[in-house]
């Protein structure tokens, strides 16, 4: 699905506005361990026009549901995709032959992330996470946190703060996701690394095609269940009109096997990933779940009667601009030209005889 | 989801029953399945109550089932 991106002129009014009206005194907080500071979030700035329909997500819905998710008596049990997750952007973390010294999670959730890096890489860490008590029962890490509670389209950080900005699997809640990108990219120091993760178009395909045959045939239409992802491409031109460069997105798909579709939406609403649009319907029939849970079973299901779940995740890179960075050549520099490329070797040898 | 949850307690406790009773029922629940992914194919159409005889079946064998287990019912 297609986000409606903002046009520049809008975006530009929008930040000065917000640059002059949201600047708590930033960074200058004691650095203990959750250090809880409480900012108001949901609330957009004064005299901003309002906006273009990008209020697809109740936020207060989903702090509510995230908060029970993570009060829940065996959070872990829910736990495995963010925390495989987790572990693959500390991987990608790690590939970055550097060590950050300040380091933003957003919308870490119960620190997944943060539990698989090490204080070498990281000198300290901010958490933020709209649901506060996923911050109070944060998981056993080393490297030393600060939890602020905050919303992800406000991010209430002083302009060129970060090294390094993670965000695994919560980008997906968020309404204004150019924005969000924005107060990220803004929040980066020149020659930062932004590094995210987020539910592509084909997740929880299987639940979605079911619950709309299910509907359809019992009821006689249906309503959107499973909410609407971002395609890989407005994804690239997302992180490009935000102002990161040296993108570099790729897709994974994890699939995990259920029992059947009663023990998958269990685990969904335990993961704290509840529907929370706008335009859900408030109630799921019985009959119309039934349905819905047969149709699943026979059309994705395996042999053994277990039914798949796919979760398809965009990984994606971006970087801050820095004079450092490699940049593409001047138009007209070239000193080879492409059809002597037959004779590579030679030309290498030449080079290197003539140093 | 609110005061002491009783209702919502009750609800959940009904809803986590169902896998159970599905098993019971897996072959009507796999006939419903075929005749909706039938009408998937190219030149089918699916419309409401396609399958209902498959659906009131499956229905049944669930209904009965449920009177079975020492629940109270659906």
């Amino acid at each position: 699905m297609c986000l409606q991106v903002a046009l520049p002129q809008e975006m530009l009014r929008l930040r000065g506005l917000s640059h002059r009206w949201w600047r708590p005194s930033a960074l200058g907080i004691p650095a203990k361990n959750l250090g809880l500071r409480k900012v108001a979030s949901g609330v957009s700035p004064p005299g901003s026009p309002s906006r273009r329909a990008l209020n697809i997500f109740d936020r207060d819905l989903k702090r509510k549901q995230k908060n029970w998710a993570a009060r829940q008596p065996e959070p872990m049990k829910f736990d495995y995709l963010k925390e495989e997750v987790g572990s693959r952007i500390a991987d990608r973390v790690y590939d970055i032959a550097r060590n950050f010294s300040l380091a933003l999670d957003v919308g870490c959730g119960r620190g997944y992330i943060a539990q698989h890096l090490n204080k070498e890489t990281i000198g300290k860490f901010f958490q933020v996470d709209i649901a506060e008590n996923a911050l109070k029962n944060a998981l056993e890490m080393e490297i030393p946190t600060v939890s602020v509670l905050a919303d992800e389209e406000f991010l209430p950080f002083r302009e060129n703060t970060f090294n390094l900005v993670v965000s695994s699997l919560s980008l997906h809640w968020v309404n204004d996701l150019p924005r969000a990108l924005e107060q990220i990219h803004y929040v980066l120091k020149p020659d930062g690394v932004f590094i995210g993760a987020m539910f592509g178009g084909d997740t929880l395909y299987e639940l979605r095609c079911s619950l709309q045959l299910a509907e359809t045939e019992r009821e006689g239409g249906f309503s959107p269940h499973v909410s609407p992802f971002t395609a890989v491409n407005d994804l690239g031109h997302l992180l490009g009109r935000a102002g990161f460069n040296t993108l570099t997105v790729d897709t994974d798909e994890i699939q995990v096997n259920y029992p059947g579709m009663f023990e998958l939406m269990e685990d969904l609403q335990g993961m704290g990933e509840s529907n929370c649009a706008w335009n859900r319907k408030a109630l799921l029939h019985r009959d119309t779940m039934l349905a819905a849970a047969a149709v699943y079973g026979e059309m994705y299901g395996n042999e053994d009667g277990s039914v798949p779940a796919t979760y398809q995740i965009y990984y994606m890179i971006g970087w801050k601009y820095h004079d450092s960075q490699a940049r593409p050549a001047e138009r007209g520099s070239a000193t080879v030209s492409f059809g002597e490329l037959g004779k590579i070797s030679n030309l290498m040898s030449q080079e290197k005889k003539s140093q | 989801m609110s005061g002491n949850g009783a209702v919502w307690g009750r609800v959940r406790g009904r809803l986590r029953a169902f896998p159970e009773r599905l098993a019971v029922c897996r072959a009507e629940a796999a006939a419903y399945g075929r005749c909706v992914q039938a009408s998937t194919a190219p030149g089918g159409r699916l419309t409401k109550d396609l399958c209902a005889q498959e659906f009131e079946a499956l229905r049944n064998c669930f209904a009965f089932a449920a009177k079975k287990t020492p629940r109270g019912g659906l």
